[in-house]
């Protein structure tokens, strides 16, 4: 039976009616039309899925939405403000770092707990951040190049 | 995830309401605190007849604390606050710096102390560490709490030995010896993948590292395929008790986990290649410990 919850998504209120085993993965893109966030693996593996919880980079698709209330969800359309994109997405842009594009958004988020934890991080600490993000196309060279450009920046 | 049966989300706010879900729903019941294997149990076909989820993370377990003889962690204490225990910056707590290198960020922001352990998954990197620092956890259920070593915890590949209405609480990691060192390594085929071969070892010895250095009190944990479940080695252990520091006792160490290993066969490698990587993987992660210790 489906349950009325309350989300904090990219600091608004939403009000859902979820079933008990639905995924934040699911409530984002089925309830909330959120699709930057990608459905990959749906097991923890790949790092499509990757949103912020309370700051923190979490896989949406292991993340049940009834444990989320009380928290503020970030997803990649939370980045950026007025009407200009954050950093990293503007460094991912000008680095080439989007071949398909479909890793692009969970890669951006699990960058952003990077760039809050450590200022100027070296290439070793930028390859262990994204090491739970798989990309098939770019072997990730310009996907570093636009962390560095961002941590510049 | 797709749980067919599953009738009620619960999130408990006091241990007497866990213990009275878990009475309701008895083998129905499964708890949650992070939540990331749940994929992998369903996968292997446990939750086919799963009607309650309980949510752990209302109860206030997400606590460290220094308590008289060492530290307490809260059950649902995520991965990533393990670096807030007393002493992590030690060499005795090599083994869990080591650990908790290998998975991505996302698995330590929600992977959950207590989840690590009572998934009884031989192919996490987590609670070896736990184990060869001599944890043990305390936990809750009707008839009130107990006590139990890491290795009385695990009764099966992905089986505990709680009962129906029982609850880990908490870990206790004892106060580590001046001159300990442990160190885990673990062979992987991507940063994401669970251990096809994981060991933790802990040496300790006497007073500053030197020829008359005698080690005691050694841990050899083996996971990672090694056995059904983490398994610590009696054989190695003894081989490195009482003995010299040197590469040659490693080796011999290393040799004597045979005598305490069966390990699983399966499509990622074979059980030959577990024990011959196994001995590898002691050896090694004996020489790293060492080297903490200097």
């Amino acid at each position: 039976m489906k349950q009325l919850i309350t989300l904090k998504v990219n600091s608004e209120e939403h009000e859902v009616a979820v079933s008990p085993d639905a995924t934040l993965l699911q409530v984002l893109r089925n309830e909330l039309g959120l699709l930057g966030t990608k459905r990959g693996c749906d097991t923890s593996a790949c790092g499509c899925c990757t949103v912020h919880m309370d700051g923190k980079a979490v896989y949406s698709c292991v993340t049940y939405a009834m444990s989320v209330q009380g928290s503020e969800v970030t997803t990649i359309e939370g980045l950026g403000s007025n009407g200009k994109l954050d950093p990293l997405q503007d460094a991912f842009i000008e680095a080439g770092a989007v071949q398909c594009g479909f890793c692009t958004c969970g890669m951006i988020m699990s960058a952003k707990q990077l760039l809050g934890d450590v200022k100027n991080p070296d290439e070793e600490q930028i390859r262990h951040a994204i090491a739970g993000n798989l990309c098939r196309c770019t072997g990730y060279t310009k996907i570093v190049d636009a962390i560095k450009i961002a941590a510049d920046s | 995830m797709v749980l067919p049966e599953l009738k009620e989300f619960c999130l408990p706010e006091t241990g007497s309401e866990v213990i009275s879900t878990l009475d309701k729903y008895g083998d129905g019941s499964l708890l949650v605190a992070g939540g990331t294997f749940i994929h992998g149990l369903e996968a292997r076909g446990f939750l086919s007849g799963v009607e309650a989820l309980i949510d752990l993370n209302q109860l206030g377990l997400d606590t460290i604390e220094a308590v008289k003889h060492g530290v307490r962690v809260g059950a649902t204490t995520k991965f990533a606050a393990l670096e807030q225990i007393p002493g992590f910056d030690t060499p005795a707590f090599g083994a869990l710096r080591d650990a908790l290198s290998y998975p991505p960020v996302q698995i330590r922001n929600q992977a959950s102390v207590g989840g690590s352990i009572a998934a009884s998954c031989p192919f996490f990197d987590v609670p070896a560490a736990f184990q060869v620092l001599d944890g043990s956890v305390t936990v809750e259920g009707g008839v009130g709490s107990r006590d139990l070593p890491l290795e009385a915890v695990y009764s099966g590949l992905f089986e505990n030995s709680l009962a129906a209405d029982e609850y880990i609480a908490s870990l206790l990691i004892p106060e580590q010896h001046a001159r300990s060192a442990s160190a885990y390594l673990k062979l992987e085929t991507n940063a994401n993948d669970l251990a096809l071969v994981g060991v933790a070892v802990r040496i300790t010895v006497g007073s500053a590292l030197g020829r008359k250095d005698k080690i005691r009190d050694a841990r050899v944990v083996l996971g990672g395929g090694l056995n059904q479940t983490f398994v610590r080695s009696p054989a190695a252990e003894s081989v490195l008790d009482g003995e010299v520091v040197s590469d040659e006792l490693f080796e011999k160490a290393a040799a004597a986990i045979a005598a305490d290993i069966d390990p699983i066969s399966d499509q990622r490698c074979s059980a030959e290649y577990r024990a011959a990587i196994g001995k590898v993987y002691v050896r090694r992660a004996l020489q790293q410990a060492t080297q903490r210790l200097k």
